[in-house]
């Protein structure tokens, strides 16, 4: 086409090769290059998420929801706030699944509230079954509803819900909530997962009473469908709950 | 001939189009499952296909080929390489929500960030496979009319270069 007119063919078809060979040549460096990015950039993002997950948590929401120290029976919730409350909230909950955190986020405050002006009390039941660190925090929440610091807890480890929730972690996350060093009995409930029964014992409790997702909440003993809840409605569900 | 040379005329701006599209949607989708990297774990092990170690490593890293991949597009860089590294990305993603769908599991894609299991009747395996081959066509096509306007390119399409050097 462009090529010089006084080339024989077999001249032109030589620098038609040779220009194919540089093109595949430039293709083979682009190839190499793009992957090398991507490489670059997935090496990278994965070193990201290790540090993200495996650092220490961040303080804790705080609560004035006083909570006495409580005991662990295997099959039974989790008590959080007054015994007196007129309105027992259900709430199966794993620490690791991504809605529990989004429903968290969403209508925890207005739970939070209804706690502290005594309408309500929460029953937790975390279960776990999503990964390693569903267990350990599930674990951990035992300990720490143990200890008397249960409500902060709870809120703690849905507001770091991004960690892993490694040993080192759970019992930074009792320090940065309770305010002072966690006792030498937290410790050991935590790292000898002293309630790993129970654990399972919430996993069992959920299938008996034919709770398949989470996050699900019960107001009163009845299921609440979270897919069209506001925290207006919420509020409202729960003072009508208190009225009755 | 007029065909054609309409063709070649329009095919740069369906290029972009497509270029945008399937970046665009790579970048969000990446983005949302980088801000969660405990669900986007969770999301892999929903379709119960990889060891604990193996699904904990593809959480954490398949999000960033997809923004990796998605900047590329964006930007129009090497468009034919990366639309086919796109489309084989495509390919997997249908292969793993079809296994889900064939083994009866109760997931979410989680193609775009949370994910997991859901109730059993409330899987939507059937639009998430269609979108999915709605963006590998796109990525077929960016392979084969890579040359497009606003790209960075201009470089390996696979076309010998008009510019003058």
């Amino acid at each position: 086409m462009s090529g010089p007119k006084n080339l024989n063919a077999r001249e032109r078809a030589r620098l038609a090769a040779d220009q194919a060979a540089a093109r595949k040549r430039e293709r083979r460096i682009l190839i190499i290059m793009i992957a090398a990015f991507i490489l670059i950039v997935v090496g990278g993002g994965i070193a990201f998420q290790a540090w993200r997950t495996s650092r220490a948590p961040s303080a804790a929401p705080s609560t004035s929801v006083s909570v006495s120290p409580v005991t662990i029976t295997n099959g039974r919730p989790i008590p959080l706030g007054s015994a007196e409350a007129p309105v027992t909230i259900t709430l199966y909950e794993d620490f690791h699944c991504p809605h529990c955190a989004d429903f968290e986020e969403e209508f925890g405050p207005t739970i939070t509230q209804a706690q502290q002006s005594a309408t309500a009390r929460v029953e937790l039941y975390p279960m776990a079954f999503i990964d390693e660190g569903s267990i350990t925090a599930a674990n951990a929440m035992a300990c720490a509803a143990e200890a008397g610091f249960g409500q902060a807890y709870y809120l703690g480890l849905f507001a770091n819900h991004t960690l892993q929730w490694s040993d080192p972690q759970l019992i930074d996350l009792a320090a940065k909530v309770s305010g002072s060093s966690p006792s030498e009995g937290f410790r050991t409930c935590v790292m000898r997962r002293a309630h790993a029964d129970w654990v399972t014992s919430m996993n069992a409790a959920a299938d008996t009473n034919g709770v398949d997702q989470t996050p699900t909440m019960l107001i009163n003993g009845k299921e609440v469908d979270i897919a069209t809840l506001t925290p207006e409605s919420l509020r409202t569900m729960i003072n009508d709950a208190a009225q009755k | 001939m007029a065909t054609e040379s309409r063709l070649a005329a329009a095919a740069p701006w369906a290029s972009t189009g497509a270029r945008l599209v399937l970046g665009g949607v790579f970048l969000v989708a990446g983005a949302l499952k980088i801000i969660d990297p405990q669900s986007a774990v969770a999301a892999v092990r929903a379709y119960e296909l990889l060891p604990v170690s193996m699904a904990t490593i593809v959480g954490w890293g398949q999000p960033f080929v997809e923004v990796a991949l998605g900047v590329l597009l964006l930007a129009g860089i090497a468009t034919r390489i990366v639309a086919a590294a796109s489309g084989l990305l495509l390919v997997i993603f249908i292969a793993a929500v079809v296994s889900a769908a064939v083994r009866g599991l109760s997931i979410d894609c989680g193609c775009f960030g949370g994910g997991g299991p859901v109730p059993p009747g409330q899987t939507a395996y059937g639009i998430e496979i269609l979108r999915d081959l709605g963006l590998l066509l796109l990525a077929l096509w960016l392979v084969w009319q890579p040359s497009s306007r606003f790209a960075v390119d201009g470089l390996a399409t696979g076309r010998p270069r008009k510019a003058a050097r």
